[in-house]
C-alpha cells in the first residue's frame, strides 16, 4: 500500500548529512568520472565484433564501468550542489543551478546510451562548474590538457 | 502541516538503515497522537534544509539526534538538540 501511495507523491530532498562538516570539496573526481564516461563511450563505439562471445563480454564490462562512473559523476555533482554551494553562490552565479540541471541530464543520457554528444556535454558542464567552484574559493581556475586517451582538458587552479 | 511526504535521501549518515538514494515516506500523523520516542527516525528542519536522523535521547522535551553511521554524521553532537516544532514527521516507510 505504501509503495502505491509513494508513487503518487512528489519527491522532496532529505539530507542524511555526512559532512562533519569537513569542508573538503573538490570537483576533480567529477571531472575524472566524466572523462571515464567519454572513454567508455569511445571504446564501445570502436569495439570490434568479430568474436561474438568476446564482444558480448567486452560490451558488458565497458557498459558496467560507464554506468558506475556516470553514477559517481552524478553523486559528486549532488554533493557540490547540495552541500558546498550556498545561496549566495547561486545568487552570484545565476546560471549555476541551470548548469547543474543540464550536466546531470547529460550524464543520465550518456549512461542510458552510447551517446558521445551527451558524454561531452556532461564533461563540458562539470568543467564550467569546476571553474565556478574555484572562483568561489578565491583561486584562479585554469584549464590543463589531460594525458588521458580522451584528450581534452581538466580544470585545476593556479 | 506535513501529513505525508516523500523524500529522496542524500548522504550516508543513516546507513545502513537508510541508504544514499533511498526514498522514504514521512508523516506527521503519528505525532498528532503520540510523542516522538527514542529510536524513531525523523525528518526535521535544519538551516532551511530537511534532514533525517534517529532520536537517540529525549531530554526536557528536546531531542538529541544521531545518525546511525556515527563515524560519518552531522547531528546533535555538532548542532545540539532539536525542538519538537522543528520535527516534520516520522519516517514510516523506507
Amino acid at each position: 500500500m505504501f509503495k502505491s501511495i509513494a508513487k503518487l507523491l512528489p519527491t522532496g530532498t532529505a539530507f542524511a548529512h555526512c559532512d562533519i562538516p569537513c569542508g573538503i570539496y573538490d570537483p576533480y573526481v567529477a571531472q575524472r568520472a566524466a572523462h571515464t564516461v567519454i572513454r567508455m563511450t569511445q571504446l564501445l563505439t570502436d569495439l570490434k565484433r568479430e568474436d561474438e562471445t568476446k564482444s558480448e563480454h567486452d560490451v558488458a564490462r565497458l557498459t558496467h564501468v560507464k554506468e558506475d562512473h556516470s553514477n559517481l559523476l552524478e553523486e559528486e555533482l549532488d554533493t557540490l550542489r547540495n552541500d558546498y554551494f550556498k545561496e549566495e553562490h547561486y545568487k552570484e552565479y545565476a546560471n549555476l543551478h541551470e548548469l547543474f540541471v543540464k550536466t546531470l541530464k547529460s550524464s543520465a543520457k550518456a549512461r542510458q546510451g552510447i551517446d558521445m554528444e551527451a558524454a561531452q556535454s556532461a564533461l563540458s558542464g562539470v568543467q564550467e562548474i569546476a571553474e565556478i567552484f574555484f572562483k568561489t574559493k578565491g583561486v584562479e581556475p585554469v584549464r590543463v590538457k589531460t594525458v588521458y586517451p580522451t584528450g581534452g582538458e581538466i580544470v585545476l587552479h593556479k | 502541516m506535513l501529513l505525508l511526504r516523500k523524500f529522496k535521501i542524500f548522504g550516508h549518515s543513516m546507513e545502513p538503515a537508510v541508504k544514499y538514494g533511498d526514498f522514504v515516506l514521512v508523516s506527521s500523523i503519528p505525532y498528532c497522537f503520540f510523542s516522538p520516542k527514542e529510536r524513531d527516525i525523523i525528518a526535521f528542519n535544519y538551516k532551511g534544509k530537511v534532514l533525517i536522523k534517529r532520536i537517540a535521547r529525549i531530554q526536557n522535551e528536546e531531542f538529541y539526534l544521531e545518525g546511525d553511521n556515527r563515524n560519518d554524521s552531522l547531528d546533535s553532537r555538532s548542532f545540539g538538540k532539536v525542538k519538537k516544532s522543528d520535527i516534520l514527521g516520522k519516517v514510516i516507510y523506507k
